[in-house]
C-alpha cells in the first residue's frame, strides 16, 4: 500500500504543479485587478501606485517566480480585496464546505443505499416505482429553484426554519436538504442498477435456494459487490460539493469556499483563486486515495 | 411581600427588561460581505452602510435637505489661498477612550492619501489634489488644498477620522472611531456586531446594538425581513419589493446614461446625437422594466444636487424627427450607416440587459446600424475610461453614475472635461464652464452649474441621458425608518426609531 500511496502522491504533486502554472497564467489573462479595486475616477497616479504596491507592475514571469518562491515557503500571498493572507480566507471557507459535504454525503450515502437496495429487490413493484420516480426528479431538479421555494415555504410561510445563515443546527437543515436531493437521486439509480445485477447473480440464487433471509441477501451478500460503482459516484458527487456548492452557499449565506472562489474570480483576487484551487485539489487528492483504499477493502481481488 | 412574590416580580421585571433590550436590537441584511473594513474605505457602499457615522464620523456631514452640517468640525472658515480653518468639537473621544484632537484629523488626511495603502476615499474624492495640514491648537486645524478647493468643507464630509496612531501602511481590521457605535466583532463570512458607544458625545441612539449579515440573493434578504430575521434589507431588487407595507422606493443617487464618443463619426455630428435622443421612448421603461418612480434625466447628477437645472426637459420620443435628422446628416455626407457599437455593463442595475435590448430596438427602428455588446465590469471599463483604444469604432457606452454628495463637482470634471477620465467630449467652452463653476461658491456656483447642464443638454447634446434611478429597501414594521438618497452609501443607526 505504501508504494501505491507514494506513487499517487508524486502523480498528484505533478498535477498540482501543472495546475498552479495553468491557473496562474490563465487568471492573469482576465486582466488587471486595479480597475476593479479603485474607483472609476481614480487618477493614473493612484492606479500606478496600486500596481506597484501589489507587484502588478512587474513582468509576468517575474511575478510567477516570485509567487513560486513564496509558495515553497507555504506563503500563498495576501488577498488584495481582503487585506489578509489568502490561505486564511480559503481555509475559513473550506472548513464550512467540508462540513457541508461531509454531512450531506453521509446522509445521501445511507439513504440512497437503503432506498436503492430495496427498490432493486422488487423490481417493478410499488416501492421501486415510487423510488425511481422521486430519484429521477431529484437528479434533475434545479437546486436554485428548490432553495428559494424552500425558504418561502418553510421560513416565511410556516416559520419552521431560519431562512439562511449559520449559528444553530436548524440553520443546516435547508442547505443540507437542498444539496441532498440531486446526489440522492443519482446514487439511488446507481445503487438500484448495480443491485439488480448483483441480485441476479448465481451466488444470490444459491443463497435464496438455501433459504437465506432477504435482509441478509440484500445487505450482506449483494450490497458489498454492488458498492464498487456506487463508491465511484459518491466520490464524484463529494468532489462536486468540495469544488463549491456555489448556489447553496449563495442563497443560504453559507460562507463556503465555492462562493469565495467565484467572488475572487470576479474580483481578480489572484492569490485567493490560487490558494482555493490548491486547497481543493489537495482535498480531492486525499478523497481519491480514500476511495482507492475503500475499493481494496470491499474487493479482496484489488491489491495495490 | 413573600419570597415567592418577590421572585415572581423579579422574573417579570427581568422579562420586561429582556424584551425591551431585544426591541432595541436590529439586524441588517447586506448584499455583500465586507472585505476591507478600514474607515478610509468607507466610500464603498456596503462598508459605508456599516461604518459611516456609526463607527467613524466625518469632519463635516452632508444632510439631505439641509445641506452641509457640522459633525466633528463645528465651524469652518475660508482663510484664502486654498486654506480653510476648521474648528473641532470639544469633548469627543474615540471608543478606546482617547480624546479627539486636531492631530487625529491631520493624520486621517495624511492616511487617505498614503502611497502605502490604497484608500478609496483618497482615490475617489482627492485625486490630483494635494492636501496639507497645520495643527493650530488641539481643536483647530488649517487644511490647505492645492489646487484650491472652494468646496473643501463639502469634500471633508467624505473624510472619516481615525486615531493619530493608525498605521499609514496597513488597513485596520478593528475600526475605532468617535461614532455612536462601537465595533464589537467581525465573524468573517457570518456577521458583524456593533453596540452603542456609552461615551458618545451626541444624542443617545434608540438602537442599542446591531448585527449585520450578508446575503447576496435579493429574494433571501427580502424573505429575512418578512420572516422577522432581519429588520432592514437596504438594497433589494424590484421584483422582490412586493409588499407595500414593508417596501419603499427612494432616489438612490444613480443616473443611467449613454456616453457618446464625440471623436468618431457619425457620433461627432450633433444631428446624429439629437436623433439618438429623439429615438428613445424613455417613459415606456418606467413602471415596466424599470421601477415606478424612476425619473427621466436631463443631467448627470440627481435632482437633489445643487445647480440641477429644473427647466430642462427630457428629449421627447419622436422617431419621425430622429429619422429626419439622420436623413439630413446623411445628405451632408455624414456616414450615418456606419455600424455603431453600443456597450453595456452586465449586472450594472436590475434589468440592464432588457433595458439595453429595448434601446437597441428603438435605435434600429429609426435607422441606426447598431449592435449591442454586454461586458463584465473590467472589460467594460476599458471602453468607458481613458485612454480609449486607437482606431475604435463609434461607441456608445452605457453607464450608471452615483453622486450622493450634493455637488456636481464630484461628477462633471471626470465625465465632461477634456482631461476627464470618462469623458466622451472635448469642448473648450465646456472645460472653462466646469473650471469656473468649480471655483465659485453659493448662488453663483449654483447658477453656473445650472448653465453648464443646459449647455451640455441642449447645445452639445453631450449624451443620451436616460434615468435617475430608484432603489428599494425593505424595512420591518417595528422600525420607524425611511430610506433616503443617502441609504445608497450609508445607513445611520442613530436615525432608526422603533414603532
Amino acid at each position: 500500500m505504501l508504494p501505491f500511496l507514494g506513487k499517487r502522491a508524486v502523480a498528484s504533486a505533478i498535477s498540482l504543479v501543472g495546475l498552479v502554472i495553468l491557473v496562474f497564467f490563465l487568471s492573469r489573462l482576465t486582466g488587471d485587478p486595479t480597475d476593479l479595486f479603485l474607483p472609476e475616477n481614480a487618477t493614473q497616479e493612484a492606479r500606478d501606485n496600486f500596481r506597484r504596491l501589489h507587484g502588478l507592475d512587474q513582468p509576468l514571469i517575474y511575478q510567477f517566480f516570485h509567487y513560486v518562491g513564496d509558495l515553497v515557503r507555504l506563503d500563498f500571498g495576501d488577498s488584495v480585496r481582503r487585506a489578509e493572507p489568502a490561505i486564511d480566507a480559503v481555509m475559513r471557507g473550506f472548513v464550512w464546505t467540508l462540513w457541508l459535504a461531509a454531512i450531506t454525503m453521509s446522509l445521501v450515502t445511507v439513504a440512497a443505499v437503503v432506498v436503492g437496495s430495496l427498490a432493486a429487490f422488487h423490481v417493478g413493484g410499488f416501492f421501486d416505482r415510487v423510488a425511481t420516480f422521486f430519484s429521477l426528479i431529484g437528479a434533475s431538479a434545479p437546486d436554485f429553484w428548490i432553495a428559494i421555494v424552500a425558504i418561502v415555504l418553510f421560513s416565511v410561510n410556516l416559520g419552521w426554519l431560519p431562512t439562511s445563515g449559520t449559528g444553530t443546527a436548524w440553520h443546516w437543515v435547508m442547505p443540507v436538504a437542498v444539496l441532498f436531493i440531486r446526489p440522492f437521486g443519482l446514487i439511488v439509480q446507481v445503487v438500484r442498477g448495480s443491485m439488480i445485477n448483483a441480485l441476479n447473480s448465481a451466488y444470490v440464487k444459491t443463497a435464496r435456494a438455501k433459504g437465506v433471509k432477504d435482509r441478509k441477501i440484500i445487505f450482506t451478500h449483494s450490497l458489498r459487490n454492488a458498492l464498487l460503482p456506487v463508491i465511484t459516484v459518491i466520490g464524484d458527487q463529494t468532489t462536486a460539493i468540495l469544488n463549491g456548492a456555489v448556489v447553496v452557499e449563495t442563497i443560504f449565506g453559507f460562507p463556503g469556499v465555492g462562493k469565495l472562489m467565484i467572488d475572487s474570480i470576479l474580483q481578480r483576487d489572484f492569490n485567493v483563486i490560487l490558494a482555493a484551487i490548491m486547497v481543493t485539489a489537495f482535498a480531492i487528492f486525499l478523497l481519491n486515495v480514500l476511495i482507492d483504499i475503500l475499493y481494496a477493502v470491499l474487493d479482496p481481488r484489488i491489491r495495490y | 411581600m413573600t419570597p415567592k412574590l418577590t421572585k415572581l416580580g423579579a422574573a417579570l421585571l427581568a422579562t420586561t427588561i429582556a424584551s425591551t433590550a431585544y426591541a432595541e436590537e436590529v439586524t441588517i441584511a447586506l448584499s455583500e460581505e465586507l472585505d476591507i473594513v478600514d474607515p478610509c474605505e468607507s466610500s464603498r457602499s456596503n462598508l459605508g452602510r456599516v461604518i459611516l457615522q456609526n463607527i467613524s464620523e466625518t469632519v463635516t456631514e452632508l444632510v439631505p435637505g439641509s445641506g452641509l452640517q457640522p459633525r466633528l468640525a463645528t465651524s469652518w472658515e475660508d482663510k484664502g489661498n486654498g486654506t480653510w480653518r476648521f474648528g473641532l468639537r470639544e469633548g469627543v473621544t474615540f471608543s478606546d477612550g482617547s480624546a479627539l484632537d486636531a492631530a487625529d484629523v491631520a493624520h486621517s488626511i495624511t492616511r487617505i492619501q498614503s502611497d502605502a495603502i490604497s484608500c478609496e476615499i483618497g482615490a475617489k474624492f482627492f485625486g490630483g489634489i494635494e492636501l496639507t495640514t497645520e495643527v493650530v491648537d488641539d481643536h483647530t486645524i488649517d487644511i490647505t488644498a492645492n489646487p484650491a478647493q472652494p468646496i473643501l468643507p463639502l469634500l471633508m464630509s467624505t473624510v472619516t477620522v481615525v486615531r493619530d496612531g493608525e498605521p499609514l501602511d496597513a488597513y485596520v481590521d478593528t475600526p475605532i472611531g468617535t461614532g455612536p457605535f462601537v465595533w464589537d466583532e467581525y465573524a468573517r463570512g457570518q456577521h458583524i456586531k456593533v453596540s452603542a458607544n456609552e461615551n458618545y458625545w451626541g444624542d443617545t441612539p434608540a438602537v442599542t446594538s446591531a448585527t449585520y449579515v450578508f446575503r447576496s440573493d435579493s429574494a433571501v434578504r427580502a424573505a429575512m425581513v418578512a420572516a422577522g430575521e432581519a429588520d432592514i434589507a437596504p438594497n433589494i431588487a424590484l421584483q422582490d419589493a412586493t409588499d407595500s407595507s414593508m417596501d419603499s422606493s427612494y432616489p438612490n443617487s444613480e443616473t443611467v446614461y449613454l456616453r457618446l464618443d464625440h471623436a468618431t463619426a457619425p457620433l461627432d455630428d450633433v444631428r446624429v446625437r439629437q436623433a439618438l435622443n429623439y429615438a428613445v421612448d424613455r417613459e415606456a421603461f418606467v413602471g415596466t422594466i424599470l421601477a415606478d418612480g424612476t425619473l427621466l434625466a436631463t443631467g448627470m447628477t440627481p435632482p437633489s444636487t445643487i445647480g440641477y437645472n429644473k427647466d430642462l426637459a427630457p428629449y421627447p420620443y419622436d422617431p419621425d424627427k430622429a429619422r429626419e435628422l439622420l436623413a439630413a446628416a446623411k445628405a451632408d455626407g455624414v456616414p450615418v450607416d456606419t455600424k455603431i457599437v453600443m456597450i453595456g455593463r452586465i449586472g450594472n442595475f436590475g434589468n440592464v440587459l432588457e433595458t439595453m435590448e429595448a434601446l437597441l430596438s428603438m435605435f434600429q427602428d429609426v435607422g441606426f446600424n447598431m449592435e449591442l455588446q454586454m461586458f463584465e465590469v473590467a472589460e467594460w471599463l476599458e471602453h468607458y475610461s481613458n485612454p480609449f483604444a486607437e482606431g475604435r469604432p463609434p461607441e456608445i457606452v452605457e453607464a450608471q453614475h452615483d453622486n450622493a454628495n450634493g455637488d456636481p463637482v464630484f461628477s462633471m470634471f471626470f465625465k465632461y472635461a477634456c482631461e476627464g477620465l470618462q469623458t466622451g467630449i472635448c469642448d473648450e467652452k465646456l472645460d472653462s464652464m466646469i473650471a469656473e463653476a468649480t471655483g465659485l461658491t453659493g448662488a453663483d456656483r449654483e447658477a453656473k452649474w445650472s448653465e453648464t447642464f443646459k449647455y451640455i443638454h441642449e447645445d452639445l447634446v453631450g449624451d443620451v441621458m436616460l434615468f435617475h434611478m430608484v432603489g428599494f429597501s425593505r424595512v420591518s414594521p417595528r422600525l420607524d425608518f425611511t430610506p433616503t438618497i443617502r441609504t445608497n452609501s450609508e445607513l445611520q443607526l442613530g436615525q432608526i426609531k422603533f414603532n
